[in-house]
């Protein structure tokens, strides 16, 4: 493989502001995840380890 | 997962997904083949005794030695030149397989095996290794590293470090047999036997620990992945084709991770290959530093410990490496204190935890694949994302893993009491074969860790990104997620 430019590939990628669709990725995204992570705290919380 | 030879990769497509399939494969092959081999001792056949173990030593002679006493008449040497011969042959038969020249894979092989095992060695010298007052009395010494003896793991990384950073001509000519994504596959589908030895003792524990896990892919997919996605777009300006990648590589599974969304979303094949290489950099500053941060914090939480490895070390390499040097670190420290721990509890959860966040590699790159090709970069059907991909980015080492999961669990549990009590020593053989494709996985990746890259004009916005999202969010929340769920959870006593 030639050696890459790095700072080329890095600098010429033009700046793109956040589409409606990636904001509600990340919208979306982080909040199924909390609320996931929330429930399944709450499982653990009433479902302890067993031995 | 991760190529060693990234220079294949720069004319491929992004998509083409053939190598790794193979390397997958490959893993399972072998795996199975070592696990499968140490069952024969389950009808009174050793077929793999031979091969070389090392304790703690103050005197060399006395390092190495068979790993089964059938096998005692080989001694040290021999058993470590046995152990040798056997890798080379079947390495390089698997050379064929990965399309690689048999000669230059042999040559590359022999420098990289006894380069690395002799780090293994070194490491295990008592003055490094011995824990305890009674170890050090026993080896006759005043002081030691208490590294434990998979400190030995850091000596091979270290001589992987040294060969990469001061000869890196040497690394060049070694880079065939420089593959640990190969090395930690293997390991990992004998881990699965091993494990299963382990959690048959405890299969309530076990359980609880696999439901736990759930959490961490939540974790991974959908809070880390979308915080450092938007690290990277909106605070250092990344476009999108840049942004996928990286978020994908520092958040899920480094180098795979990278490779599967860049391919899914149809990036340029030189982007997710130099996110790889900063992937693998930072893992060896993370294994160099977190084990010994959780035996000084986290000694009286192991399990803590274990998952938190699985969720902040981002190559499959790195994190069982890093959940194995923990458990060494950790059970030595509770040792000290009179506690002692089953081992390999604290390795399955950092183990399992790494292999639950590797299976929705393929799902992940799916949906954004699916979301790239219809919303963003919309293609042609021929082009859009298709099911079929996540089969293909499925990482099917994960198939050997669970197959012997499966079998040592049946083994354990389901068979008459006389082969039963058969199978820790027989699956024990084929943990030695484990330990050794570790040495290699570490010495493996301290070769690739050419920390200049990081200097490299343009590296500089990358390597941002990347140690403000992983050291300043990925690796604190997963301790807190850690906590959370393996908190107050310890590893049953040795009996």
């Amino acid at each position: 493989m030639t050696q890459v430019d790095i700072r080329e590939e890095v600098n010429r990628a033009a700046v793109e502001p956040l589409l409606p669709i990636e904001k509600k990725l990340i919208g979306w995204s982080l909040t199924v995840g909390v609320v996931l992570l929330v429930g399944l705290a709450i499982l653990n919380h009433f479902i302890p380890a067993t031995f | 997962m991760f190529d060693a030879t990234l220079n294949d990769f720069g004319s491929r497509r992004a998509d083409s997904v053939a190598a790794p399939v193979n390397e997958d494969w490959l893993a399972v092959v072998l795996g199975l083949a070592i696990f499968v081999l140490a069952l024969a001792a389950l009808a009174n056949v050793d077929l793999i005794g031979w091969v070389v173990t090392t304790s703690v030593w103050s005197n060399l002679g006395q390092a190495l030695k068979a790993t089964s006493k059938d096998f005692s008449s080989l001694g040290g040497i021999g058993a470590l030149f046995a152990t040798y011969a056997a890798l080379l042959i079947v390495l390089s038969a698997s050379a064929v397989a990965l399309k690689t020249s048999v000669t230059k894979f042999a040559l590359a092989f022999t420098a990289v095996f006894w380069i690395a095992y002799a780090s293994w060695v070194i490491g295990n010298f008592a003055h490094f290794a011995a824990v305890t007052s009674a170890e050090q009395q026993k080896f006759g010494i005043s002081w030691s590293l208490k590294l434990t003896n998979e400190g030995g793991y850091i000596f091979a990384l270290i001589a992987g470090l040294i060969i990469a950073n001061f000869f890196p001509r040497f690394a060049e000519a070694v880079k065939e047999a420089v593959r640990p994504e190969l090395y930690i596959k293997v390991a990992i589908v004998i881990l699965g036997g091993v494990f299963a030895v382990t959690a048959a003792g405890k299969l309530g524990l076990a359980s609880s620990l696999i439901l736990r896990g759930v959490a961490a892919i939540v974790e991974a997919y959908l809070i880390y992945w979308a915080v450092v996605y938007f690290v990277a777009r909106k605070w250092f300006g990344f476009n999108r084709e840049w942004a996928a990648p990286l978020a994908s590589g520092i958040s899920i599974c480094g180098v795979s991770a990278a490779i599967a969304v860049g391919g899914a979303i149809r990036a340029r094949p030189v982007i997710p290959v130099l996110v790889s290489s900063l992937v693998v950099i930072f893992a060896v500053v993370e294994v160099l530093i977190l084990p010994f941060i959780a035996q000084a914090f986290l000694a009286h939480e192991p399990l803590v410990a274990g998952a938190w490895m699985g969720l902040a070390v981002k190559t499959d390499g790195a994190a069982v490496a890093a959940g194995g040097i923990t458990e060494s670190l950790i059970l030595a420290k509770n040792a000290a204190e009179g506690v002692n721990y089953q081992p390999g509890w604290i390795l399955g959860t950092a183990a399992t935890i790494k292999v639950f966040i590797d299976v929705f590699i393929g799902i992940w790159a799916f949906v954004l694949g699916y979301i790239w090709t219809n919303h963003i970069n919309v293609t042609r059907d021929q082009d859009k994302a298709k099911f079929k991909e996540i089969w293909e980015r499925f990482p099917k080492f994960i198939i050997g893993f669970l197959i012997t999961f499966a079998v040592g669990l049946y083994l354990a549990l389901g068979t008459s009491a006389d082969i039963a009590k058969k199978v820790p020593a027989a699956i024990g053989e084929a943990n030695t074969f484990r330990v050794i494709f570790f040495i290699l996985t570490f010495f493996s990746i301290g070769v690739l860790s050419n920390f200049k890259t990081l200097w490299q004009e343009g590296f500089g916005k990358l390597a941002a990104v990347y140690l403000l999202s992983l050291f300043g969010f990925v690796v604190w929340v997963g301790l807190l997620i850690s906590w959370l769920f393996f908190g107050g959870i310890t590893p049953p006593l040795a009996s």
